[in-house]
């Protein structure tokens, strides 16, 4: 039996309890994204998914345009941390989408 | 636009909210460097704005030139808004003497890009009080546009007596203050 089938066969309270409730918002934006995520979930896909939900996306022109997810006030720049590493036991966590833009030409 | 970024048609806008960015950012452009607030509030499709929140300190940097809002600072803002239910609505700022009321190249591209949101700029360094001298900009299908006579007159609403709060933000948080 492979494990993502044992997994399956839980019952629905054992799986949720490896659930994680994760908020983001965005500033400009008048709702958050929502979604429950296995403890296993890295940060690089909430922060994806939150992007493609606020349609939003790193982009470069004269300058780099890149999103990150803030938690606690830090930055959280590794996105292969799993949310158990970043939370351990808390089953919620919300977050907050803000964009870096780092000059690639004059200011004026 | 989307449930996320409501169409706004309409911003009401306090008197106060106008006289307090003044009052927020006409020192800083009296000493020469340029600066800007945050109107947040109500955004559906008349927008009120509720707020005028002035970031400084720590995250912020006010140049001659140019007024940079550290993403640690947007967080913060971001942190303290969302739980009263205020969403970014516009960003003011100054340029000083000399320097048109328009935005620049780098005001348009390093800036905030979502539907709806106004980008204002106040000449003079910040003495231009009155708003009709001020260059409003709403971005809109991927660029900001610069709004005409006739669309301020439609679409903005001055309330003389309209609730208003002020607040400075840095890269720790929001506090309450008077401006």
């Amino acid at each position: 039996m492979t494990e993502q089938l044992a997994e399956e066969m839980k019952t629905p309270d054992a799986r949720r309890t490896h659930e994680v409730r994760v908020t983001v918002e965005y500033l400009p934006a008048t709702q958050p994204f929502h979604y429950q995520y296995s403890r296993e979930t890295t940060i690089g896909t909430v922060q994806a998914d939150a992007m493609s939900f606020f349609g939003v996306g790193d982009h470069k022109d004269r300058d780099e345009h890149k999103f990150f997810l803030e938690f606690n006030h830090q930055r959280l720049m590794n996105l292969s941390e799993t949310l158990h590493q970043l939370l351990g036991e808390k089953r919620e966590a919300e977050f907050h989408l803000v964009e870096q833009i780092t000059p690639g030409g004059p200011s004026k | 636009m989307s449930r996320l970024y409501p169409r706004i048609n309409k911003w009401t806008i306090p008197q106060a909210a106008l006289a307090k960015t003044v009052a927020a950012v006409l020192p800083t452009g009296l000493a020469g460097r340029e600066t800007g607030v945050f109107w947040l509030g109500d955004r559906s499709t008349t927008a009120t704005v509720r707020a005028v929140v002035m970031p400084a300190g720590q995250g912020v940097e006010e140049r001659p030139e140019q007024w940079k809002v550290s993403p640690a600072v947007f967080g913060a803002v971001s942190l303290w808004a969302k739980p009263r239910n205020l969403a970014l609505l516009a960003i003011a700022h100054i340029h000083l003497p000399g320097i048109p009321a328009e935005l620049s190249w780098a005001d348009r591209n390093l800036s905030v890009h979502v539907p709806g949101i106004l980008a204002i700029v106040i000449g003079n360094g910040g003495a231009d009080h009155h708003h009709s001298r001020w260059g409003w900009y709403v971005y809109n299908h991927n660029e900001y546009r610069k709004m005409t006579s006739s669309q301020l007159r439609d679409r903005l609403a001055i309330e003389p007596f309209g609730r208003l709060s002020t607040w400075r933000a840095d890269a720790n948080g929001v506090c309450e203050v008077e401006f």
